[in-house]
């Protein structure tokens, strides 16, 4: 039998699970912040609440295990003492398990890596209602299928997350947000090797340096060169993704695209204008609708929502 | 069948795949069968597990270089070169012959006067345009060869067979640099035998050791021998092994590459213009995998040019092999397709190599290819290009 | 291609086609028919060898063993396997640990070992597009010019190919800092069990939908055979420093890694040895390890050079704090071959015994030195040897068991130990593997780390790619979690030897 802490064994897992239940429409909410993200939800589903709270911070393991429905904002408040964080995007409101569920990266991934790279390991309640562990809780692992990744960007169309234990990293010695006019992004790109963000908007640049202090330093140094270097607070970005690659994403322009900032490195436009859905081939789309069926044959998870499998 | 291999050293091997891409026959095919790890398999099969010696199982045997470039790449030191020459000699033994022509050139081998006047007759036939292309010989045989007179008696510099005959500028560049050295030379000559390595990689094992024998018998003296045909050195570095004899034993520890030799006297040499050449170094896998004297080549040939370049292909067989590319033609210009590619990847002005099998068979690729010790002589004579 | 000649009158010793058509001679027609003769092996002795990897595992069977090309040659060796209803196994360098690639059921294999270029190399948006059997190596030295690598790199990199790395979702000593390959992989054209082609990720910024990609990487070529793998660039270190650090007692080396990582350091590895592994490898290598010491730290710290003083000076008094005695390497050339050691270890064991045996757990950083001591006493109780090295910072345990398969009864003590050694990882809240996967070896251990439900829905991804478990059927799920075992279809009656 499993020599692994049984999920069953949380009553806050198993109550949970008793509210997702066996059958019927449900949907978790958690933070709502990316609410209208892949369809609106049918208002016949039940809406419940996901477990909140910390379960344990295993500093010296550099892993912590939480309730989907905490805050992220609550979750690295208490990270804060350890010196660590995880690399989950910090929107206001926004829940572990909502964060997970969009599966989005934060504007600075350069340095802080992507989303769908910091969970180890997920309870969740199926759409039989039994409660599943994918993944496991160590920081590396690749005992059997990589369930856990499914998860991520999944929209809770997979099955709903109860608690996760992510990877945290060292918060950095010294983070500094600052601001260049009139210059390429790409000298910047390739001149800041602590860059944690570079954001362009066209004219101007906005990098967040992080790591050891003399290495920040040289690397601010190094951007003096290229201009007047000023402190700043990173630009609002508008409301639309589009998803290019990092080159293509360079040649971006006002003219085309209306106010923009590009995730320099990474390719993400930020822009005002209306992003076109992306075309996926038939043999995909057909993958995706086999993975939806899988997991949940009846389509009681989220319904109205949709990650492209519909 | 018994293959005649020790259990301790089939038992070295783990199957970790280490040595998968040091071997030039698996890297062009891609086959397992055509790898060391894979032949080690297939000898195991044959001897322990009743498996029958199938025309893909003695195709694995036959397509092996015998570089011994897995030895080097091996954690577990599994001698594959001694494994390999065992299963060749088995197999002779149960009537797997070489093909009649080559046994019939390794019989001219040990015939040096043969060997000299049916080379003489090639290199006419090649003046009158007489010899297919194909034909594993140099593109242009010396009609004439300049007599090797005896300078000394402070070392032997074995001059073997085929080199002798076709190759005899590279034992006079030597023989000029050594003497240079301040060591008088005394070339072996047409009265030694051929030093057997080509027969042992054949599996004709008895007519290695006959060979071997003649050689210690011609050279019964406490001389070193020094040798510029990495293939020869290093067949007569392990004729303690082959012959067993403890006078065998002590013939081998007198036997070095000539560079070797000449890297630990090259204080006795004079300081130079270098020649103005980038050169590429290749390294004989004979040198490089089982001498383990490839780095003496650097030592002695960085003074005398302006520029050494290493090859980016750790040290991958070329495919020459001794008589490799006349059996396996396909194959053994395959794996030179990648020295090639390796060689223009660093464009040299020319390539230097320390075994005459390698210079052929790169030569025929159409790449200038020197033995390293003409550079050095060159430099020497204060001739920037001849 | 010139053979020897084969003695005359030697009967029976070449072999004989059967005269009665077989199931396989038919499938091998087709498949010589749709990719070419001189791509379709299908005689003993290349079965023989694709019926293994590096594990030691015996009991594969492959059928024809194809040597494909292109993707379209991929397609048509898996649309000739599924009408003669044949499973498919793709193999790399069969460099595997757990008999991952060791096919069942006569299976058609599909070796990747001749789709190996280098497709495209994209500076701009630092990936790569290669083909599955590019050798991990090869990929990082083309691309040293340029600065860059592919930040993966397991002990085996020498030989072991891209598209095994995304099959076992490999990571070796540098994934402490750099991540495992699933974080390194883009994008991943597939050839799907029913023939289809589909392209999982992408190399935009954020690829919408399930992350098939990341469900692929480490599905251990059950989910399909990959063709074409865009991997990520990652930008060489402006700075490297290698420390090598000795100890009097293996207890104090693993509660260095535990304070070393509780510090907020990120090393970009810390490699662990025991006395036994350095006498193996310093056989081999000649490195310069300390052979008097119980254990050694191999610790690698890199990044910007301020960073990388302030990383080694803090390791360097954490190491001082638990006695350790510190080295740093001198130059690269020192370096390389500190690493050269390390990643030989596996195969100079051979030195010791003739067979190895080896697990992969992971184990929580803080619980090092407790499961280091359970695993020496139960090596002790069954009167074995074993040799520690692994990658300390992430808590990945290699523990080898060196033994003789040929004393009677060790084979059994050999793998009694085996399982102690999971029980006791998984019991101080580790995990089955990290980076070898599961295979066969390791199978039926899955239950020990998963309930039902768990292997259920692991058995649902899968089935979702491949309904009818044609692509390396019999591994990684116990049953009876594997679905409709077409393994047992073919695997009767087909000799090798004819």
């Amino acid at each position: 039998m499993g020599l692994i802490r049984s999920p069953e064994s949380n009553p806050a897992l198993v109550e949970f699970a008793s509210e997702v239940g066996r059958s019927g429409p449900v949907v978790v909410q958690g933070g709502a912040t990316h609410w209208s993200v892949g369809g609106d939800v049918d208002p016949s589903a039940r809406v419940i609440g996901a477990p909140v709270g910390i379960v344990e911070i295993r500093a010296d393991e550099m892993t912590v295990e939480v309730g989907a429905g905490t805050l992220v904002s609550d979750l690295h408040t208490a990270l804060r003492p350890t010196g660590q964080r995880t690399a989950l995007p910090e929107v206001e409101g926004s829940t572990v398990g909502g964060a997970i569920a969009v599966g989005r990266s934060g504007i600075e991934r350069l340095g802080r890596g992507q989303t769908r790279d910091a969970v180890l390991q997920i309870h969740y309640v199926s759409a039989d209602g039994d409660l599943v562990t994918a993944g496991g809780p160590t920081v590396k692992n690749v005992s059997g299928f990589d369930v856990v990744r499914l998860f991520v960007g999944s929209l809770g169309t997979l099955g709903c997350m109860a608690d996760v234990i992510l990877r945290t990293q060292p918060i950095p010695d010294m983070e500094v947000w600052s601001h260049l006019d009139n210059t390429p992004p790409e000298q910047v790109f390739d001149r800041c090797a602590t860059a944690s963000s570079i954001l362009w908007n066209g004219e101007s640049v906005w990098i967040l340096t992080a790591g050891y202090v003399p290495d920040v330093e040289a690397d601010l140094d190094a951007l003096r060169q290229l201009g007047p270097l000023t402190p700043d607070q990173p630009p609002e970005l508008p409301p639309n993704r589009w998803s290019r690659r990092p080159a293509e994403s360079l040649t971006t322009t006002k003219t085309d695209f209306g106010s923009f900032v590009v995730e320099v490195g990474v390719g993400l436009v930020h822009t005002d204008r209306p992003v076109a859905p992306v075309s996926v081939s038939a043999e995909v789309a057909a993958l995706r609708r086999r993975m939806k069926a899988a997991f949940d044959p009846t389509g009681r998870l989220n319904p109205g929502r949709s990650a492209g499998e519909v | 069948m018994d293959l005649g291999l020790g259990r301790a050293e089939l038992d070295a091997c783990v199957t970790c795949a280490l040595c998968l891409p040091h071997c030039p026959t698996y890297r062009v095919t891609g086959f397992d069968t055509h790898s060391p790890r894979g032949r080690i398999a297939l000898m195991r099969a044959v001897q322990d597990q009743g498996a029958p010696l199938t025309t893909e199982i003695v195709e694995s045997f036959d397509t092996c270089v015998q570089c011994r470039g897995c030895e080097t790449a091996c954690p577990s030191g599994v001698p594959f070169g001694r494994l390999m020459e065992s299963t060749r000699e088995r197999m002779v033994e149960a009537g797997y012959k070489p093909p009649v022509r080559i046994r019939a050139a390794l019989r001219v081998l040990d015939h040096h006067k043969a060997l000299q006047a049916g080379s003489s007759v090639l290199s006419l036939a090649q003046r009158l345009h007489l010899t297919p292309s194909s034909l594993s010989v140099p593109k242009r045989l010396p009609l004439r060869r300049p007599a090797m007179q005896k300078s000394g008696d402070d070392v032997h510099l074995f001059t073997g067979c085929v080199m002798d005959a076709w190759q005899r500028d590279v034992h006079v560049a030597v023989k000029q640099v050594i003497e240079t050295c301040g060591f008088g030379v005394a070339p072996t000559g047409p009265g030694t035998a051929c030093c057997g390595a080509l027969h042992s990689h054949a599996g004709l094992g008895d007519a290695a050791r006959t060979q071997a024998r003649q050689v210690i018998a011609a050279l019964d003296d406490d001389r070193p021998v020094l040798v510029d045909s990495a293939g020869c050195g290093a067949a007569m570095k392990d004729y303690g092994r082959l012959v067993g004899s403890s006078e065998a034993v002590a013939f081998s520890e007198r036997v070095f590459d000539v560079h070797e030799w000449a890297a630990d006297h090259i204080d006795g040499l004079p300081s130079v213009e270098p020649l103005d050449l980038r050169v590429a170094v290749q390294d004989p896998c004979h040198l490089r995998h089982v001498q383990k004297s490839h780095m003496s080549v650097r030592t002695v040939l960085t003074p005398f040019v302006r520029e050494l370049v290493e090859l980016d292909d750790d040290g991958l067989c070329c495919g020459a092999g001794g008589a490799y590319s006349v059996l396996q033609p396909e194959l053994a210009s395959s794996i030179r397709d990648r020295k090639t590619a390796a060689i223009t990847n660093v464009s040299p002005d020319l390539v230097v190599s320390a075994n005459p099998g390698c210079s052929l068979h790169l030569q025929q690729a159409g790449h200038e290819v020197l033995h390293p010790m003409e550079l050095v002589a060159r430099a020497l004579r204060g001739v920037q290009a001849d | 291609m010139t053979v020897s000649r084969a003695p005359s009158g030697h009967h029976g010793a070449v072999a004989r086609r059967k005269f009665r058509k077989t199931n396989t001679d038919r499938c091998v027609a087709d498949l010589v028919a749709a990719i070419g003769a001189d791509r379709v092996r299908a005689d003993g002795a290349s079965r023989l060898l694709a019926s293994t990897d590096a594990s030691i595992f015996v009991g594969g069977h492959a059928g024809p063993v194809c040597f494909p090309e292109s993707t379209a040659q991929v397609q048509a060796c898996v649309r000739v396997a599924a009408a003669h209803r044949r499973p498919v196994v793709a193999r790399g360098a069969g460099s595997g640990l757990t008999g991952g690639a060791a096919p069942l059921g006569s299976a058609v294999v599909v070796s990747t070992t001749r789709m190996n270029q280098i497709l495209e190399v994209d500076v701009d948006n630092r990936v790569a597009w290669v083909e599955p059997g590019v050798i991990n190596l090869d990929l990082s030295n083309h691309l040293e010019d340029l600065g860059l690598h592919f930040a993966p790199d397991p002990s085996s990199q020498q030989v072991c190919t891209i598209g095994g790395n995304v099959a076992n979702n490999s990571g070796g000593p540098h994934c402490l800092a750099y991540g495992v390959t699933s974080a390194h992989v883009l994008a991943i054209e597939v050839v799907l069990s029913d023939g289809e082609v589909v392209m999982l990720g992408g190399l935009d910024a954020e690829p919408g939908g399930y992350d098939l990609r990341g469900a692929f990487v480490g599905s251990e070529g059950m989910l399909g055979i990959a063709t074409r793998v865009a991997v990520r660039l990652t930008r060489n270190p402006r700075s490297i420093r290698t420390l090598l650090l000795s100890f009097g007692d293996v207890e104090s080396a693993a509660e260095t890694v535990g304070a070393v990582i509780a510090s907020g350091l990120v090393p970009a590895a810390i490699e662990m040895m025991d006395k036994r592994c350095v006498a193996a490898v310093e056989d081999f290598v000649h490195a310069g390890y300390p052979r008097d010491a119980e254990a050694v730290l191999l610790v690698e710290v890199d990044g910007l050079p301020g960073g990388v003083e302030l990383q080694a000076q803090r390791v360097e008094e954490i190491a001082n704090r638990f006695g350790a005695d510190v080295r740093v390497a001198s130059d690269p050339e020192e370096r390389a071959l500190w690493w050269k050691g390390r990643k030989s270890a596996f195969g100079a064991i051979a030195r010791i015994k003739p067979d190895y045996y080896l697990h992969d757990t992971v184990v929580p950083r803080s619980k090092l030195v407790e499961v280091l001591r359970s695993i020496y006493e139960i090596i002790d109780r069954h009167g074995l040897l074993v040799l520690n090295v692994f990658h300390a910072g992430d808590g990945n345990l290699h523990p080898i068991i060196a033994y003789d398969s040929r004393e009677p009864g060790v084979s059994e003590k050999v793998r009694e130990a085996g399982r102690e050694i999971i029980e006791v990882s998984l019991a101080a809240g580790g995990v089955l593997s990290g980076e070898h996967g599961i295979g066969v070896e390791k199978r039926d251990f899955m239950p020990l780390m998963f309930s039902d439900s768990d292997l259920d829905h692991q058995a649902r991804l899968r089935a979702a790619f491949d309904e009818l478990c044609v692509m390396n059927p019999g591994k990684v799920l116990p049953s009876p979690h594997s679905c409709s075992d077409i393994a047992s279809l073919n695997d009767a009656g087909e000799d090798l030897w004819g």
